[in-house]
């Protein structure tokens, strides 16, 4: 880490520009997101029937649009309203200075992430599960089982949803206790699954600063030196002290790897998906210029469903990735956002098209999966991480054209019911969960799927 | 004025942002000493217009914020000199609502939706912001008059101060001064129920309806069934 950048960032926050919450979402994000999206011809560019496009010209425009976008708006900091800005010079030189390569984890568990380009056959790296909320009684046995898992190399979540019986409340003294009691429960996990070393995100539970302050660089621990501390800002170029306490943190604590992510609202003040795929890659450059990020990147949400697995979300998530991968040689890491729940084959739909998106866009690395979205507690399983990490690296190496062809054969199976997605079941009636395996009728809709996959071009067998 | 011409201009107006151009149609009817029921039914048409494109996609955020400021411009006009409370598909003001994200949470766009469309459909609301103290939100509606607290959660950790305001409003006696509608990504309809709350909904629009309903009922919160809306 960096202390005068740091510093500077500080700094920034204190005395950059200030803006009232209206004029910064409307006059600032809208108003330069919409300029720079008419300023560089994208206007009606999105291809909602080939949501993964082959146009490298119009990945670089995007790139080029989100550069200056990113100048332009800077990221607001909530407790301060003050925008924390870069001169392009600025901006360059910490996109320059961020990392293309660097090593997590210990031992036989230690992992590679590098840079991808586009149609690129280097392997790339699957972190699981999101942090979705499970139950404390049964939070050791999803780790075992999630880490379990052969292609999965680093885990973030799952959340807890209460610690010692209460309920974890944000921004609460539960959460600090939270951080190191995490700790010791995923390490547990990873023991039991026989990969002591495997690297992890710090820290799922706490969305505030307080779990990692409780549970980063002290003893017994997340660890500083082969662990990821994971930033997530709030959307639409918005930041807090939350996150500015965790680049504190890190640096304090000695650490040397962060992730640093958000996501951009489809719909929301960067618009529709041409002003959506530039705000991603706007943002994306932020990332690395705030927080320092070895790994960053910023997917987008559609309002419509609260997801990305749709047509217009897929195109913007492809050309944002893209556009990153064309133009940095950053490590770009983004989320594919599923709405189906476990134990249906719609999940299972999503994150085939979501994930083969990622593998042929350039992309390093992806966290998931977003089981059920994250809404409802317990609503995951190992089986369908199992099957995005088969998936993901499968399909590293095909074209962005294959890929193209082979999501749209998927989407149209799932795309109606997005709005009304499938809740599916939880782990416990998915799983025999003392024996981590899952029942007969989820295990066949898994090898149903993937035959499909096969059939349809993926080489998974 | 008058006349469907005047009613075009009003329904541009609003659909393109036009707050001066919202303002002077307003003070124009006003002028013309006419009955403002009509136009003010076409303004809240056209909000809602809005409000259905924008779930459906069709229309995004900085453009429905914008329309739902040039209505409030128009009914902050035309409000004053309506002659009965209550007119045909949009009331004067319906009501007053507080709403905020609640402590520990500092996510804001969904909470900024269910507020501009609230506005939008002739509620008075008083947004708290983002990490909102339990006490804080009762605090802001006792001292606001209002009839609503509306709470936002996008995390399963900042839930349970949802529940704790309804908890602070038992403790202290308070439960039937303010009905209390909770929302946001893991908020679901049965949390809702488990913990008392009056409202549930699932996108803005519901909201407003949820809303309504509470509003109209000859019930009192504490003796008052969940009401719910399902997207859509």
């Amino acid at each position: 880490m960096n202390l005068d950048r740091i510093l500077d960032v500080l700094d920034k926050a204190h005395g950059g520009p200030v803006h009232k919450e209206r004029d910064f979402n409307l006059g600032v994000v809208a108003a330069t997101i919409s300029a720079k999206v008419e300023k560089y011809g994208l206007t009606n560019t999105v291809d909602v029937q080939n949501p993964i496009g082959s146009d490298d010209d119009l990945a670089d425009r995007v790139y080029q649009a989100g550069f200056e976008a990113a100048v332009e708006i800077g990221l607001l900091c909530s407790d301060t309203n003050r925008a924390i800005t870069f001169t392009s010079e600025e901006l360059q030189t910490a996109i320059d200075e961020a990392p293309s390569e660097f090593w997590l984890g210990d031992g036989d568990q230690r992992v590679h992430f590098q840079h991808r380009n586009l149609d690129d056959t280097t392997a790339p790296v699957w972190t699981v599960p999101l942090s979705i909320a499970v139950s404390e009684d049964i939070f050791v046995e999803m780790v075992h089982g999630l880490a379990s898992i052969g292609v999965v190399d680093c885990l973030e979540g799952p959340s807890l949803e209460t610690i010692y019986g209460r309920p974890l409340r944000s921004g609460s003294p539960y959460e600090h206790l939270a951080g190191r009691y995490q700790a010791d429960l995923m390490f547990e996990g990873i023991r039991r699954a026989g990969r002591v070393g495997m690297p992890m995100d710090a820290i799922g539970s706490s969305t505030t600063h307080y779990g990692l302050l409780g549970g980063y660089g002290v003893e017994g621990g997340y660890r500083p030196k082969k662990d990821l501390v994971t930033i997530l800002s709030i959307a639409d170029f918005w930041t807090s002290y939350e996150s500015l306490f965790k680049l504190t943190q890190v640096q304090v604590a000695g650490g040397s790897h962060i992730s640093a992510s958000t996501w951009i609202m489809l719909g929301g003040y960067a618009g529709g998906p041409e002003g959506t795929a530039v705000a991603c890659v706007a943002y994306s450059l932020l990332m690395f210029a705030v927080f320092q990020g070895s790994r960053a990147g910023v997917p987008p949400f559609d309002l419509a469903y609260m997801g990305n697995s749709g047509r217009r979300a897929q195109w913007a998530l492809s050309v944002s990735n893209q556009a990153m991968a064309r133009n940095t040689n950053t490590v770009y890491h983004s989320v594919a956002n599923q709405v189906s729940g476990p134990g249906t084959k719609a999940l299972l739909y999503e994150t085939l098209v979501g994930m083969t998106n990622m593998a042929v866009t350039g992309v390093t690395n992806v966290v998931g999966t977003r089981s059920a979205g994250g809404r409802l507690t317990d609503y995951l399983t190992p089986l369908e991480h199992q099957f995005g990490g088969e998936i993901f690296k499968a399909a590293a190496g095909m074209s962005r054209e294959q890929g193209n062809d082979i999501i749209n054969k998927f989407i149209p199976k799932y795309e109606s019911d997005l709005v009304d997605p499938p809740d599916g079941q939880r782990f416990q009636d998915l799983y025999d969960v003392a024996a981590l395996k899952p029942i007969p009728q989820w295990q066949q809709m898994y090898e149903e799927v993937k035959q499909e996959a096969i059939e349809a071009g993926l080489p998974l067998d | 004025m008058g006349g469907s011409n005047e009613y075009e201009n009003l329904r541009e107006a609003i659909l393109d942002g036009d707050r001066e151009a919202a303002v002077a149609i307003g003070h124009d009817a006003i002028e013309a000493a006419q009955d403002l029921t009509e136009p003010v039914g076409v303004a809240s048409g056209v909000i809602r217009e809005v409000g259905d494109k924008f779930g459906t996609g069709e229309l995004f955020l900085p453009e429905m914020v914008l329309a739902a400021e040039a209505m409030q411009a128009f009914m902050d006009v035309v409000t004053p000199h309506l002659e009965s409370e209550a007119t045909e598909g949009a009331s004067a003001r319906h009501g007053k609502v507080v709403i905020g994200t609640v402590q520990g949470d500092i996510h804001s766009i969904g909470k900024n939706i269910v507020a501009t469309m609230l506005s939008a459909s002739g509620y008075e609301v008083v947004d708290l912001g983002v990490n909102v103290v339990p006490m804080d939100a009762i605090k802001a509606a006792e001292s606001g008059g209002a009839s609503i607290i509306g709470l936002s959660a996008l995390m399963t950790t900042s839930m349970p101060y949802q529940k704790e305001v309804i908890d602070l409003l038992d403790a202290m006696n308070q439960r039937d001064d303010f009905w209390v509608i909770i929302g946001g990504g893991p908020v679901t309809m049965e949390y809702a129920d488990d913990i008392n709350a009056n409202g549930w909904a699932p996108d803005a629009a519901a909201a407003v309806q949820v809303c309504d309903h509470m509003l109209s009922s000859k019930t009192t919160p504490a003796s008052t069934n969940l009401v719910y809306r399902a997207a859509g």
